[in-house]
């Protein structure tokens, strides 16, 4: 466990004392990129509280680095741990900008007034995701897609080792999709960010991630990197998909078996 | 921040301000006496020779006006704590019976105290209140666990506030004549008889309550963005939501104490404030939600004692007539949002 920056040790997540799923081990290395996969109400939102501290471990471990999770205080976490989430925020009178800036929070002094070196950062960040140009815009007043990468802008705004994200490709157009992808990638090898997600595409988890989850009853179904999770019909498993329902309909039928391939 | 922002509040904090000391004066010039402007410099510096004229000033209209000054900020920034705390623009401490349940408690000690001749200290009475303000507010935490609707939660507030009400007129009711009347003013709101000794009390408790929830704004800027963000970013949530709860009653048990329950003050203020200062930043709202409600009560009072001089209206009638359309604003505004 020492080679690992974000390690599980037999973790059982869920809601009200009612474990959803149960053993879960993630070993990532720093800089790797996980996401998890499954079908709809698989626990994957679930998991990815429950690793970020924000729903209460049923039991096993989370840990980053060397540290226990549970046992770090909440500002040394708040530095190295952000999250884009799937919840609506609902703010009234906040830019963009402001919003981005709240990232700056574990960092300035007690009445949270921006330093000149926290407002570069909030500009060098809006400038790498792209909002700059929505930056004074009602954030209450921008659509589904502009305000996922503002909350992008304001996780990798804590400048964090590791980010958790909830479907954060959900409401973006497939321009921004590639982008976020692409931009992952560049903090990655720039920062060494580690970035554990959850992803409805497919195609896209299968060109972005090294380690993939996928979730699916009580214990984790299967855990590997791309080439492994993506052979045979593994895929049309996980997802009780069945070709009987496409009979007739050739295009669906290849799309499906197009996508739990993987090609080098 | 920008530049632009920031001239932007300092003028809304300058004419916020300036409202205050505008009505603060007319408070203490106009009454059953009118008082010239001069004669209030010459009781300032002990030189008035009228002895009467002094006296009203020292005694009456001073800690009157300096009370309502006091009061009015707390009322508002209750509401504002409130607000932010359910993320409901109409929450406020007379709405979810905060204030109601404050009432009741002080009704009963006071009937029973005054019952076996034992006068009430400010201290205590503020104490009493804040009890009722405790009650009340874990009645409403219950209720908010179990509902999410933010219109209804505010409905069983009202219903909590009409169940405390109905207790204190029952009480009063009970109560001796002579009482009745002191009590009947001040259970419908009222700032006449403060006294010195009142406006003490209430200013080092408002002070300090205010002191603490300023150095708070910074978590609750946070909190505004959602129980997970504030989480990420390492907020003590619980810690937080104990304070509000806390401070807030205090507040409210402060006013409760002193002028009995005042409507609609703590919602219509923090919202006309915010549209003033176009920001939601707490650390700017703190301090002008205490000032505008300082100007808005010192307007209100005014009107209370001049409107049907020399017969003396309840503060919360003149609150409600200014308060209640923008809280109605408020909801029709919230309905348009709405696709």
């Amino acid at each position: 466990m020492k080679n690992y920056y974000f390690f599980t040790k037999k973790i059982c997540v869920g809601y009200d004392n009612k474990p959803l799923i149960k053993d879960m081990e993630i070993t990532l290395g720093g800089g790797e990129i996980l996401c998890l996969i499954g079908p709809n109400g698989a626990g994957k939102s679930t998991v990815l509280k429950s690793i970020a501290g924000q729903l209460g471990l049923l039991g096993g471990t989370v840990y980053l680095g060397e540290d226990d999770l549970s046992e770090m205080k909440a500002e040394e976490l708040a530095k190295r741990m952000s999250v884009v989430f799937t919840e609506k925020v609902r703010v009234e009178l906040k830019s963009c900008r402001d919003m981005v800036a709240t990232g700056r929070y574990p960092y300035t002094g007690w009445f949270g007034i921006l330093s000149e070196e926290d407002e570069r950062i909030v500009n060098e960040v809006m400038e790498l995701t792209h909002i700059t140009d929505i930056s004074e815009k009602d954030f209450g007043k921008i659509s589904d897609g502009q305000k996922q990468r503002v909350m992008l802008a304001r996780a990798i705004c804590q400048e964090p080792e590791i980010v958790i994200l909830d479907e954060p490709t959900s409401y973006l157009d497939i321009k921004y999709k590639l982008e976020f992808l692409l931009l992952l990638q560049e903090m990655r090898e720039k920062k060494g960010l580690t970035v554990i997600m959850s992803l409805h595409e497919l195609e896209l988890a299968k060109i972005v991630s090294d380690k993939i989850l996928c979730l699916k009853g009580e214990y984790v179904e299967r855990y590997g990197t791309p080439e492994e999770i993506f052979e045979s019909d593994f895929i049309e498993r996980l997802f009780d998909m069945n070709e009987k329902e496409f009979l007739g309909n050739e295009k669906l039928l290849a799309y499906m078996k197009q996508i739990g391939k993987y090609e080098r | 921040m920008s530049k632009n922002r920031k001239s932007r509040n300092i003028t809304v904090f300058f004419l916020l301000g300036a409202c205050v000391f505008i009505f603060f004066m007319l408070n203490i010039c106009i009454g059953s006496v009118r008082i010239a402007l001069p004669d209030v410099a010459r009781a300032f510096c002990g030189q008035e020779n009228n002895e009467m004229v002094a006296r009203i000033l020292w005694d009456i209209r001073l800690p009157r006006a300096t009370a309502v000054w006091i009061l009015g900020g707390a009322l508002s920034l209750a509401g504002y704590l409130l607000q932010t705390f359910f993320n409901n623009p109409i929450a406020g401490p007379f709405v979810l019976g905060i204030s109601s349940g404050a009432k009741m408690v002080v009704a009963l000690i006071m009937v029973f105290f005054m019952g076996k001749g034992i006068s009430v200290t400010s201290a205590a009475m503020i104490f009493a209140a804040f009890i009722g303000a405790m009650l009340s507010m874990g009645f409403v935490l219950m209720m908010s666990r179990r509902i999410h609707n933010m219109s209804m939660l505010v409905v069983s507030g009202v219903m909590i506030g009409y169940i405390c009400s109905a207790v204190t007129e029952l009480v009063v009711t009970f109560a001796n004549d002579a009482d009745i009347v002191n009590l009947h003013n001040w259970s419908r709101g009222s700032f006449s008889g403060m006294t010195w000794e009142n406006v003490k009390v209430m200013a080092v408790v408002v002070s300090i309550v205010f002191l603490a929830v300023f150095l708070m704004s910074k978590p609750l800027g946070a909190y505004q963005l959602g129980d997970a963000y504030a989480r990420n970013v390492g907020v003590n949530l619980q810690l937080l939501r104990v304070c509000i709860v806390i401070f807030s009653s205090i507040l409210s048990a402060c006013i409760v104490a002193f002028a009995g329950p005042i409507s609609f003050v703590g919602i219509a203020v923090p919202h006309l404030v915010k549209k003033l200062l176009n920001t939601t930043d707490p650390i700017w709202m703190i301090p002008a939600c205490f000032v505008g409600g300082s100007a808005f009560c010192l307007f209100c009072d005014l009107l209370a004692k001049t409107v049907l001089a020399p017969t003396e209206l309840s503060i919360s009638t003149v609150t409600a007539i200014f308060g209640a359309p923008v809280v109605l604003w408020i909801i029709k505004r919230k309905e348009n949002r709405k696709p």
